[in-house]
Formats: C-alpha cells, structure tokens, sequence
C-alpha cells in the first residue's frame, strides 16, 4: 500500500513537473509572442512625439503646416515660429487604421492661398497589404477635416500617393495603382509592378477627377517625386520597369493635369531587379525650369545615391553626379530649390549614429559646396525633407529618440 | 482516484510538452547581434539565408519555391528572415511561411526599430531591398542574391557545396 501511494506521489510530482514545465514552455513561447516589437515609435499615441513619419507644408501665409502618422492616426497641427511651437493637433482619422507603414509611405498635405488644406494617405485594406488612399481636406484653417473617402472607387491596390498644388489652387494627386494586374491575369499575361495613376481637384481637394492611367509597368514599392514644371503642368518621377525587369527612373511631364507626357529616362543605372527597393526619388523644378533630380540605385551602372540636371524639361539629363560617403552607407535623398539656392539632404550611417548631410549650388547644379553634417540621431529617424517658405529652406526631420526637427538650412558661403 | 488522475494528466501534459518541443521553433526576434549569432551557430554547414518580407511582392512568388528547395535539400540549412520595417506582423508572417513549406526552417522576425542599424551589421550595403539571399559556404564565404533568387542558381550552388564536402 505505501509502495503504492509512493508511487502514486511518485506520478504525482513527475505530473506537477510535467505542469510547471508546460507552463514554463508556455510562458516562454507566449513571452517571444506577446513581447512588443522594439518599435521604430518612441511612444504609441497620436501626438507628434510618437510619430515616426512627418511631412511638412508651409502656407502661403508663412504658416507651417505639419501631418504626421502616431499611434495608427493620421493629425495635423501648425506652427507659427518655425516649428519651435505648434497648434494643438487636429485627428484626420476617427479611429486607429492599419497606416502603410512601409519605409517610402507617409501622409501628404498642401496647402492653399485661401487656407484650404489637402491632405491624403494610405492604409492597407485587407490581409494581403494592398493599399488604398485615403483624402480629405478642412476648410475651416485646420480645426476640421472632412470624412475621409478613398481617392478611387478601385477595389485594387494603391499605394504611395503624392500632392502637388498649381498656382490657380488646383490639387493634384498621383499614385501608384495595381488595378490592371486584374485584365492581366486575366488574359494570362504576366503583369509586373504597377501603374502611376493620377486625379485632379478643383474645389480644393474636396473631390477629385475620375483616376486615369499615366503609365503602366512601374516599380511598385518606392515613393514618388511630384512638382509643378509650369502652371497646370505637373511633373512626376518615378523608378520605372524599363524591359528586362531593369528598374530605372523616369520621368514624366504632363502636358496639363488631365495629359499625360512621354516618359523620359533619368539615367542608365541598369539596375535590373525583381525586388522592393523602398527607396524612390526626388524632384525639384526651379523658377527657371531647371530640373533637379535625386535617386538611389544598385544597378551595375552605378551604385548608390546620385544627383542629375535637365534643362530641356526632362528630356535629357547631365551625368549622375555621385553623393555621400560609400562607406557610410548613404540613403534618402532630397532636393529642393529655394531662394538661396538648389539643396539637397540625405541621410548617412556609422553604424552607430545617423547624420543628415546637406549640399548647396548656387549655380543651378553645376557644382555643388562640400557635404556637411547638419543634424544627427542615435536611433531610427524617419526620411529627411526640405521645406521652403518662398525665403528661407528648412531640414524636416523626425527622429525617434530626439523628437521632431525643422533646422533652417544656413548658407555658408 | 483524484490523485491518480492528477499524475495520468501530468504524465500526459509531460508528454504533449516533450513533443511541443520537437514542433517547429516559430518565429525567432532578430535583433542586435543575431547575424553574428547565426552565422556562429551555421559555422561549417552550407547556409541559405533569405531575407523578405509580408508586404513584398516578388517576395510572395519566391517564397513557396524555396519552401520546395529546402525540402529538397536538406544538407542546407535553410535560415528565413522577415526583414519588413517594424511594426512586424508575427501572425501574417508565420501564415505565409506556414503556407511556403517553411514552417520548420529556422525563421527569424526583425525585433529592432532601428532597422538602419540591423541592416548594416548583416551588410553595410543594404538598403533594405527585398528578397534578398545569403549564400554561406561552409568556408564562410558569402555570395548575395539582390532581388529574387533563380531556383537554378541555388541548385548550383548546394551542387557545389555537396561536391565540396
């Protein structure tokens, strides 16, 4: 009897280890499970300190306008000295959205003479990461947004949209667009990347024209640079699948918001890939029609980021002039003309920290001062911008671990 | 009677744990320090690290094709790495290796906001483009495959390895 109950304890314990061991295995597996994602936010609200993608705006007016992705909401807020201050922050958004979270995704605004701002974004629709743009606008100075409504009816995937405004207030939008994959697969024909889709609005981003196709066959993972050339004639780069799946930019001027142009290759890079970069573009177009032109690419061509000229309107551009550091990693380029000059910022890596670089010509892009750092971080940071106000050009720069930056961009000639 | 029970479903919990842990290991955090881990912990076998992404097209084409090859070869260790910006999807991205024949592979997840960071330790290079796979002789020797990798080039590779050994 007392072998019996012995053995009887004997089982007893073996099966209370057995517990505490699954519970322990549990736990662990639970704990790998349930552990947050170290996060690229610092914090998980809506409000700007929690941001990790912030796009600016400067009004007519010399407001600066500011939307920003915290906590899966989109808000805007605004700021009359620089970005030292801002507005207590307006939610685009009613509740949490599944925000594109991809590293080339981030909300847009414009903002117009009257004060009317446009703002749009993307989220991703269903479980398979197709997107779909979202817009709305306020006509009340930022203390209201409309509802917000998809950009097309299309039941397909858009992603990584950008706004351009004309002088007459015209809004323009551009998007890459999955919808034609559809007649594709359909025909059996294999359909690759995307297409650059546009619309237009003239009542200040409250509706927009029908979508139209601009180009079929883009890359579909990287953003898009968007600029007037002239009054109602946007233009747009974009990485384009050139034939043998080479993935090089291109550019295209329209002839008006509703006409697309030819397409015009920026550089041959030969970068021929079947792959996401998550790495677009930037544009710029001076008052004199100067083109300015960044990009990064891998192609057997060349490596790394690059800087081009065009002044035939994107028909042909100077040779890719290389920028940064090889070995620094450089990444994120950005140019924009302001009043003292053509600028352009990128971001490079020690390993350890980022700094934001930057470069100026005051010779419409022939040469071009010595890079110089002009901010840096110790964590993740979201793609440096440049913004001007008509007199002065600012570095826009969310970062994780230091907040929210607007430096202005000193000239040290 | 109550007691024998307790130690029936002890003993039974026992088992179904010890078998728990023969099931696949999940999705691993890749963090700081991982690449040298692993590429410590493959050191003298033939390694295939690929690295993708939930949201990456090509990715979803690509992935099913090296679920059959490292079915095929099992003298390669076939290492996954979902490489997507944080927030990572843990359930969408074990679904999809689930679905690829990848489920007992070792697989990884990014775990650290500071991707930039994660990145240059594996290649000072990368920017992040997706897939991406690493090829490691046993000799250590790494060849990268930007974009989506030809089957026919992983079988010659594991060719060369199998003769090499």
């Amino acid at each position: 009897m007392i072998g019996v109950l012995e053995g009887n304890r004997a089982m007893i314990r073996t099966g209370l280890l057995g517990i505490v061991a699954l519970a322990w295995l549990q736990g662990a597996a639970l704990g790998q499970m349930r552990a947050p994602h170290a996060s690229e936010a610092a914090c998980e609200e809506p409000t700007l300190r929690c941001a990790t993608k912030a796009t600016p705006a400067f009004a007519p007016d010399g407001t600066l306008w500011l939307v920003w992705m915290a906590g899966g909401q989109v808000s805007v807020a605004s700021s009359q000295d620089a970005g030292r201050n801002f507005s207590v922050p307006v939610l685009v958004t009613t509740k949490r959205l599944n925000l594109d979270w991809g590293p080339d995704a981030r909300p847009k605004i414009v903002v117009d003479r009257k004060g009317g701002i446009a703002v749009a974004f993307s989220i991703f629709r269903d479980e398979a990461f197709n997107g779909q743009v979202l817009y709305t606008r306020s006509t009340d100075g930022g203390k209201s947004f409309a509802e917000l409504k998809p950009i097309t009816a299309s039941n397909e995937s858009q992603r990584f949209e950008a706004l351009a405004l004309d002088q007459d207030g015209t809004v323009f939008a551009a998007w890459l667009d999955k919808r034609n994959r559809v007649p594709a697969r359909e025909a059996g024909r294999k359909y690759e990347g995307a297409a650059l889709f546009f619309a237009s609005s003239r009542d200040g981003g409250a509706t927009y024209t029908e979508a139209s196709l601009a180009r079929d066959g883009t890359c579909e993972c990287c953003r898009l640079g968007l600029t007037f050339a002239a009054p109602g004639r946007p233009a747009v780069i974009f990485r384009n699948i050139f034939d043998g799946g080479v993935r090089d930019h291109a550019i295209m001027t329209f002839t008006d918001v509703s006409t697309p142009g030819e397409i015009h290759r920026v550089s041959n890079d030969d970068w021929q890939i079947n792959a996401c970069p998550h790495h677009g573009p930037s544009l710029t177009i001076g008052p004199n029609g100067t083109y300015h032109v960044a990009w990064y690419t891998n192609g057997k061509a060349r490596k790394g980021l690059f800087y081009a000229h065009s002044r035939d309107e994107g028909r042909t551009f100077s040779a890719p002039m290389a920028l940064g550091r090889p070995d620094r990693n450089p990444t994120r380029p950005f140019v924009l003309t302001g009043p003292a000059g053509t600028v352009m910022v990128w971001k490079e890596f020690d390993g350890e920290k980022t700094t934001v670089q930057m470069t100026i010509s005051h010779d419409d892009g022939e040469t071009w001062s010595p890079p110089r750092a002009i901010s840096s971080t110790t964590d993740t940071s979201d793609h440096p911008l440049l913004v001007s106000n008509g007199g002065q050009v600012y570095l826009s720069w969310m970062t994780k671990a230091d907040g929210y930056r607007l430096t202005a961009i000193e000239d040290q000639r | 009677m109550r007691r024998r029970f307790a130690a029936i479903l002890g003993l039974g919990i026992l088992i179904a744990s010890a078998s728990a842990l023969g099931s696949p290991p999940g999705l691993k955090p890749f963090e700081r320090g991982t690449w040298q881990s692993l590429l410590k912990g493959h050191a003298d076998r033939p390694t295939l690290v690929h690295f993708w992404g939930v949201t990456c097209g090509p990715c979803k084409v690509e992935l099913p094709l090296l679920g059959k090859f490292a079915k095929d070869h099992p003298e390669i260790d076939v290492v996954t790495v979902s490489a997507d910006l944080v927030p990572n999807l843990p359930a969408a991205t074990q679904s999809m290796l689930d679905k690829a024949g990848l489920s007992s592979t070792e697989n990884f997840i990014f775990n650290d906001g500071f991707v930039e960071r994660l990145r240059f330790e594996i290649d000072p290079a990368w920017q992040g483009d997706i897939p991406r796979t690493m090829l490691i002789s046993r000799d250590g020797s790494i060849t990268t495959i930007e974009g989506s990798a030809e089957m026919s080039d992983l079988e010659k590779w594991s060719a060369q390895q199998l003769s090499k050994h």
